[in-house]
């Protein structure tokens, strides 16, 4: 049916979403939401706030709860007790619109502090590790900053980093460029699109609608708790099927 | 009126006496009730429904008596409970860390709950479990928070260490007292030792009132 290679297709797919449902008392968050996310891919979720895009993301490494269906990471279904759960967090980098930055800690102990107290690493080799990792997103001068000295475009690259350094199998980022200021959003992106460029698996919530088509593979359009529809850019940025999706388009005042 | 200041100066090391005791009684109390505390608290946050009960039922008990009937209590009752004789000193010790872990069980609480959720999230998806979560991320932060409420805490209790004077510990408050009725010198007894337990206190009152300008108003 689908006239598109999607990236990864044929091989086990990262992330499998089958029927989850959520619900906030008698208000259902997400509706028998079903999806997957494959190897090496840049899903972005997009669609009007309050439709379910940071719950889903937050039910992907369990840190929500969820009421129904079943969510799969690398082929084998998330635990429900928590004392398991984080041993699949670990294999999961998660950004944050607000970065969640440790304010306690320099910027390279942000970084550092996962291997030191999740993977036991000596505080050495953490910190040697979170020095490259720095390098990496362009804040090598800031080791010894804390956060709050930080602009959030800054902050933001020391969380990608903070998660970066757990050696993620894929990266969860919950809206990151929504707290910024607009002239900082732009260094986040690139940094973001780095990572996609190294092969890294991404899923994105995003307002970011160039981002969106320029670095995104695959598109998940959410209305109400629901998948609206799916599909590479071209098709969902182009010619939108559902008229949802067009209304939602029209509202950020993006295209036809 | 004949007034005799001398006598403060001829029982002066007995004041100095009482002086140690009270600071002692103010550390010592301290040093087990800021753990106490965070134990309470972590009681209070469990997952284990009886334990929190208990945390609550503990927090609510003990915030909500008199002092000064703990200290009593902790004399005549406790001695009955458990069939051990404890010094005075240690009686005295028992009644205020009850107390005043309550108190900072509720302070720690206050402290813990003023730390965004998401810092917990952050922490958790890093891969850290609730314990780590909790020493490493929330509460070195909430530390900081709570630090100016805490020394408030440390000058109330210095003060309200004079309560155990009622069960003989030899503390300021006791040892002035004891000079007062050998002597009979009870206008200048009082008045030394308000002046001695002002000394003590107005200095760390100054450096709370800094705190709260250095550390209150973070974030
Ligand atoms: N902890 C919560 N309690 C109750 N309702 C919630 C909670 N979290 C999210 N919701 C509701 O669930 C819906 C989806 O929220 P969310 O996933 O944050 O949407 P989005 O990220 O797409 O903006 C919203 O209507 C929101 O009000
Ligand atoms: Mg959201």
């Amino acid at each position: 049916m689908t006239a598109y290679a999607r990236i990864g297709a044929g091989t086990q797919p990262v992330i499998v979403y089958h029927e989850v449902v959520k619900r906030y008392g008698s208000f259902t968050a997400l509706d028998r939401v079903s999806g997957q996310v494959n190897r090496g891919e840049v899903v972005c979720l997009i669609g009007p706030s309050g439709s379910g895009k940071s719950t889903l993301l937050r039910c992907t490494n369990a840190l929500e709860p969820f009421d129904g269906g079943r969510v799969l990471f690398d082929g084998v279904e998330l635990p429900r007790a928590e004392s398991e759960a984080r041993h699949v967090r670990r294999r999961m980098g998660m950004v944050f619109q607000n970065f969640e930055l440790f304010p306690h800690m320099t910027a390279l102990d942000n970084v550092a502090v996962g291997r030191v107290t999740v993977l036991g690493e000596a505080k050495a080799a953490a910190r040697k590790r979170a020095r490259s990792l720095l390098a990496k997103v362009g804040l090598s001068d800031k080791e010894a900053s804390y956060p709050a000295t930080l602009s959030g475009g800054q902050q933001q690259r020391v969380a990608i980093a903070r998660a970066l350094a757990m050696d993620p199998e894929v990266m969860l980022f919950d809206e990151p460029t929504s707290a910024l200021d607009p002239e900082t959003i732009g260094e986040v992106l690139n940094v973001m699109k780095q990572l996609a460029d190294e092969g890294m698996t991404m899923v994105v919530v995003t307002h970011e609608m160039t981002f969106a088509r320029r670095v995104g593979n695959w598109i998940i359009v959410f209305d109400h708790g629901r998948i609206v529809e799916e599909g590479p850019p071209a098709q969902i940025f182009d010619r939108p099927r559902e008229q949802r999706t067009k209304d939602f388009f029209s509202h950020l005042g993006w295209g036809g | 009126m004949n007034l005799d200041w001398t006598v403060a100066w001829q029982y002066r090391f007995m004041l100095a006496e009482g002086v140690l005791v009270t600071v002692l009684l103010t550390v010592f109390t301290m040093a087990i009730a800021v753990p106490g505390g965070i134990v309470v608290m972590l009681a209070r946050q469990s997952r284990f429904a009886p334990l929190r009960m208990a945390g609550t039922a503990y927090v609510e008990f003990f915030r909500n008596l008199p002092l000064i009937l703990l200290v009593y209590w902790a004399f005549y009752v406790l001695p009955m409970i458990v069939d051990i004789q404890l010094s005075p000193f240690a009686t005295g010790l028992v009644a205020l860390c009850l107390n005043v872990s309550a108190y900072n069980a509720e302070t720690f609480r206050a402290g813990v709950n003023s730390i965004r959720r998401g810092q917990h999230n952050a922490g958790l998806a890093l891969g850290m479990s609730q314990w780590q979560v909790m020493g490493r991320i929330v509460l070195p932060q909430a530390v900081r928070r709570i630090l100016p409420v805490l020394a408030s805490t440390w000058v109330s209790l210095f003060k309200d260490t004079s309560l155990v004077s009622v069960i003989a510990v030899g503390d300021l408050a006791h040892n002035a007292l004891q000079i007062r009725s050998q002597t009979f010198r009870v206008l200048e007894m009082l008045t030394v030792m308000a002046a001695i337990y002002w000394c003590l206190g107005y200095p760390q009152a100054k450096l709370v009132d800094w705190m709260h300008r250095r550390f209150g108003v973070s974030e």
